[in-house]
């Protein structure tokens, strides 16, 4: 079959899948194939590209046969309109308030000077990442599998710089404010609230990104990192940290980036969960980078598969494959130089013997024994968030 | 905490944004459709987001899209008026809706 029958073939096959007019709800596998844009942004390659204000970019699947993802290649999600399209990196200085003893402003060049620098390779994932696997169709962004990366970043730890501000009795919370800003002077800012004791010594904040200046749309000159967490807490342009001791109502904590406060953070279409909370800590996940799905491989060739798996931090213990529908499953070789928070890379060599279609499945299980589980299994939230599935693509044997 | 790795010496080198001059964020020409409310849609919404944040949202119920309009009115504070409100859902239901009521 030529490459462009057996693409539309499978597109035809998920519309009928999305297209039925059932009330049930179905996960599925998330969108494939999605076109890069002609367009290039600003330090990137062109992307699978959503939006341009606010800036919506996804990498592609292949971005994932490799355990680190270029800058040139990272995904891009922002949430209001206007982003300082100009730094002055001489007058730019975050700013620590709120419950501290001494209130500060500190430079770029004091951070990289009178701060211990560190480093920390770290995954950074949309909590709606794949959010095209759901049925119906939640509201939000249509990712396929790339609103995700691996980076290593390096900063100074969040911690020296409360230590240095000296927090005071009652701080609790703690504030994150960027410098992206809305239309209108009255939308709420993009703020994110931290519990102090969510934040150990492996947050950083930072200014580098696999050894370079962060880019522009991945937050230049700083940002927050907090591995094992979505990406909705990891504020971008970082200019404003405010140690409080309650809690401030926010939309974008209060509204965005939760799910249903139960066991399987499920529920219906029709009856939504009356309590949620918020996303938090990343799932365990993988992605298969290579091949791809529609991809044509030969008869009896060797055939490596490539991928990534993550979780929040508490690292990959086994990566299985199957080829024969998940009936049985073998172990693929893993790769993890770069931490418990990095992307473990996996391959898998294989020859197929089958003519025709063949699927290839990936799963990842945790320290904890946690595993993945299959698309169906998981159930619908109407954030779309957080999931997981088996990962499975689909390539013809000629 | 081993996982993070000190790094020894002053951190050499400044930080330099790798553009040069200001930054742009290229424009998108989204395919837009045509019909009656659009002009309400670009009054409206387009003030604080591109067409393409809208339609790469799929298509969607009219109580989707209504409380859709809803949450950029409550939670956003978008000036969108009652008249406008309710052309505006009219057209996202019409062209990126998927014909269910809710």
């Amino acid at each position: 079959m030529q490459r462009r029958e057996f693409f539309k073939t499978s597109i035809v096959a998920s519309a009928a899948i999305l297209g039925t007019n059932l009330a049930a709800a179905e996960t599925h596998q998330p969108k494939v194939g999605q076109r890069v844009s002609e367009m290039a942004f600003p330090e990137k390659r062109p992307m699978i590209t959503y939006s341009d204000r606010p800036p919506l970019l996804e990498s592609t699947r292949a971005t994932f046969a490799r355990g680190i993802t270029q800058n040139d290649e990272f995904f891009v999600r922002w949430h209001l309109p206007d982003i300082p399209t100009h730094i002055d990196l001489d007058a730019y200085t975050i700013k620590i308030n709120g419950l501290v003893e001494k209130e500060l402003n500190i430079s770029l060049h004091e951070l990289k000077n009178d701060y211990e620098q560190v480093e920390v390779t770290a995954v950074l994932q949309c909590g709606g990442n794949s959010r095209s696997a759901f049925t119906p169709i939640p509201g939000g962004i249509q990712w396929g599998s790339g609103a995700m990366g691996c980076a290593k970043w390096k900063g100074v730890r969040l911690s020296d710089l409360l230590n240095k501000a000296g927090l005071k009795k009652d701080a609790h919370w703690i504030g994150f404010n960027g410098l992206e800003k809305a239309a209108y002077y009255k939308t709420p800012n993009f703020v994110r609230e931290l519990e102090l004791t969510e934040l150990d010594d492996h947050v950083i904040v930072a200014y580098q990104m696999n050894d370079e200046d962060l880019p522009y749309l991945n937050g230049f000159p700083l940002r927050l990192v907090l591995p094992g967490y979505y990406s909705d807490s990891w504020v971008k342009m970082l200019s404003n940290i405010t140690v409080t001791d309650k809690y401030k109502s926010l939309f974008f904590m209060d509204m965005a980036y939760r799910v249903p406060d139960n066991k399987t953070e499920g529920e219906t279409p029709e009856h939504h969960a009356k309590t949620t909370k918020p996303i938090t800590h990343m799932n365990v996940k993988s992605v298969i980078g290579y091949p791809e799905n529609g991809m044509q491989v030969y008869h009896n060739s060797h055939v490596v598969v490539r991928g990534v798996a993550f979780d929040d931090g508490h690292g990959i213990n086994k990566v299985m494959i199957s080829v024969d529908e998940g009936k049985t499953w073998e172990e693929a070789l893993l790769k993890q130089e770069n931490g418990r928070y990095a992307f473990t890379e996996f391959r898998f060599a294989y020859k197929p013997t089958k003519y025709g279609k063949l699927h290839i499945m990936a799963k990842a299980i945790n320290r904890l024994g946690n595993e993945q589980p299959f698309a169906k299994e998981i159930p619908w939230n109407h954030g779309g968030y957080k999931y997981n599935g088996i990962d499975v693509i689909t390539v013809e044997v000629v | 905490m081993k996982k993070i790795i000190l790094i020894a010496t002053l951190a050499v080198g400044s930080l330099f944004a790798q553009v040069k001059g200001d930054m742009e964020v290229p424009y998108i020409s989204y395919q837009i459709k045509m019909g009656h409310g659009f002009d309400a849609v670009q009054a409206n919404c387009l003030m604080c987001h591109s067409f393409g944040y809208i339609l790469n949202q799929g298509p969607q119920s009219r109580l989707f899209w209504s409380k859709k309009v809803d949450k950029m009115i409550t939670h956003f504070k978008a000036p969108i008026m009652k008249d406008d409100k309710k052309t505006v859902v009219d057209y996202l239901f019409k062209h990126y809706g998927n014909g269910k009521l809710k």
